[in-house]
């Protein structure tokens, strides 16, 4: 477990989303109704508008869509990475879906490099995530 | 038909007065008092008197001070109308837009907008010195990863746009080489060295693909401007800038689902509403203010507010197009908040209203009655706004 300053400010709306990260698994708000896939955790579908929802979990697959090296970090948590790369990741379910992360990876990074999620627990209730090529074994 | 800005009261509200203080890496002062120093500037500028001051809308992130305390300070018995807006550049111009309404609807006679900011020698954006901290709202999914300060993120739309368009590290000096150019005569100006496109590309590296030298400064200091209604400002010592058209509203984060393409310009959501209040189109622009928080945001605007297709800016630039002497649409005339100053965008609006009052010396526009005025892309928040200003 990592010792962070910086950590997300759970509410009602994504405190299954924080703790299910911490329990190493990505979840994202999902309809039973149309099927659309919704990122934040929100509390209505933004495809049909219902509430028939739950955090369901995905494959944790997705290819690179941007990416910046950050050499300056004023972020306490991350100044021991500088410099290191944040990419823009979209998920395999739905193409509008971008989550950003910590890329932990050797390899040359490129848009539509196979990344994978590795989620991080921080507390027992709270996670975070970064993400690694989709070759490492999890 | 309503809410495409076609019912905007379109040119019924002025800009009459503007007010500011010296833009410094300290002001050794609160921002309660730079925004009364820059109010009393203003407040004279018009020929007014405080005690005409019935409206305060001030924008920011709990970093200055509010219109409550203000009207206390300056007397105002009957505050008939504020705005206390919170978030940052993204609303700069939605400020003016509300003014205008209040003004135009009679609800207030004569409206401060004004922006006091301390981001230097205070509260500074790029969360250096924050120690154990939270993260709250959407933010929570961005800042434990140290995805947290707009260069990241304006860095990360820069690298899409690259991406798509093949935009370069180059094209983005181009305009940090134009706004410091711009600078370079102006007395206001934090920055007044020349630098060229080998400065540019020799500067550190911060989020790469953005060198320091995309990066804006960070300012202490205070804008206001006065707004009374088009007939009253006639009467008064300036030429009225009119407020033509504003626009406010929807724009492009990555938590904001259904947009598939990050090298889209947020402007494009309030672009047609924009020129729609002010029944105008791009070709009636004289000149442009662009918020430049970075240099990639000017190359977003050019593009999301109709001045050409997209991809196109970086060829213009070599043109020449945007130079203020030459070009056909002079940009950013004061250096911009690159490098006249970060007021948070209000420092544009006094720039456009000298340049359309002719009293902008040697940065003096040739052609200067119409100004495009903007404000944040919806990058960081998913709010864009921007204002048209017209010389009566």
């Amino acid at each position: 477990m990592a010792e962070r300053l910086v950590k997300p400010m759970p509410d009602r709306d994504t405190v299954a989303y924080w703790q299910a990260l911490a329990d190493g698994k990505l979840v994202v708000t999902h309809c039973h109704d149309c099927g659309h896939w919704t990122w934040p955790p929100r509390p209505i579908c933004s495809g049909c508008h219902g509430d028939n929802l739950a955090l369901d979990e995905v494959k944790g697959t997705g290819e690179v869509y941007s990416w910046i090296v950050v050499h300056r970090s004023t972020t306490p948590d991350m100044m021991q990475y500088v410099p290191y790369c944040l990419a823009l990741v979209r998920l395999d379910e739905q193409a509008d879906i971008y989550i950003p992360g910590r890329l932990i990876s050797d390899k040359e990074v490129h848009r539509g490099m196979r990344v994978r999620v590795v989620p991080e627990r921080i507390t027992d209730h709270l996670g975070d995530l970064a993400w690694t090529t989709e070759d490492v074994p999890a | 038909m309503s809410g495409n800005g076609e019912r905007f009261p379109r040119g019924q509200a002025a800009i009459v007065g503007i007010g500011c203080t010296e833009f410094s890496k300290d002001s050794g002062v609160s921002t309660f008092a730079l925004a009364t120093r820059a109010i009393r500037a203003a407040i004279a500028d018009a020929g007014l008197e405080i005690g005409d001051i019935d409206g305060l809308c001030t924008y920011g992130t709990a970093d200055s001070v509010s219109p409550n305390l203000l009207a206390q300070a300056l007397g105002i018995q009957s505050l008939n109308y504020y705005v206390d807006q919170y978030l940052g550049g993204s609303v700069s111009m939605s400020v003016m837009g509300q003014a205008t309404l209040a003004v135009s609807a009679g609800v207030a006679d004569c409206v401060i907008c004004y922006r006091a900011i301390n981001g230097r020698s205070e509260i500074r954006k790029n969360g250096a010195g924050a120690g154990p901290a939270r993260a709250p709202w959407d933010i929570q999914f961005k800042m434990p990863s140290g995805y947290m300060v707009p260069a990241q993120e304006m860095a990360m739309n820069a690298r899409a746009h690259m991406l798509r368009y093949g935009t370069t590290s180059e094209d983005l000096g181009r305009i940090a080489v134009l706004s410091r150019t711009n600078a370079l005569d102006n007395e206001r100006a934090m920055m007044r060295k020349p630098i060229t496109l080998d400065d540019y590309m020799a500067s550190e590296w911060i989020a790469e693909p953005f060198h320091k030298l995309d990066c804006c400064l960070e300012t202490d200091g205070a804008v206001a401007v006065v707004i009374v209604n088009a007939e009253r400002a006639r009467d008064l010592p300036h030429r009225p800038v009119l407020i033509q058209g504003a626009a406010w509203g929807g724009g492009i984060s990555i938590a904001n689902n259904g947009f598939d393409d990050l090298a889209e310009s947020p402007a494009r959501p309030i672009a047609d509403r924009l020129f729609k209040s002010a029944g105008m189109s791009p070709q009636d622009i004289d000149f442009a203010e662009f918020y430049d928080c970075f240099t990639y945001p000017v190359l977003s605007q050019i593009e999301g507010y109709g001045f050409c297709k997209a991809g196109e800016v970086p060829g213009m630039l070599k043109d020449g197009a945007f130079d203020r002497a030459t070009g056909t649409l002079p940009i950013n005339t004061h250096g911009g908040l690159l490098s006249e100053g970060y007021i948070h965008g209000m420092n544009h609006v006094y720039e456009a209203v000298q340049q359309i009052r002719g009293d902008a010396a040697h940065r003096q526009v040739k052609k200067h009655d119409v100004a495009l005025v903007t404000g944040q892309l919806g990058y960081v928040s998913g709010y864009s706004s921007a204002t048209i200003l017209r010389g009566a």
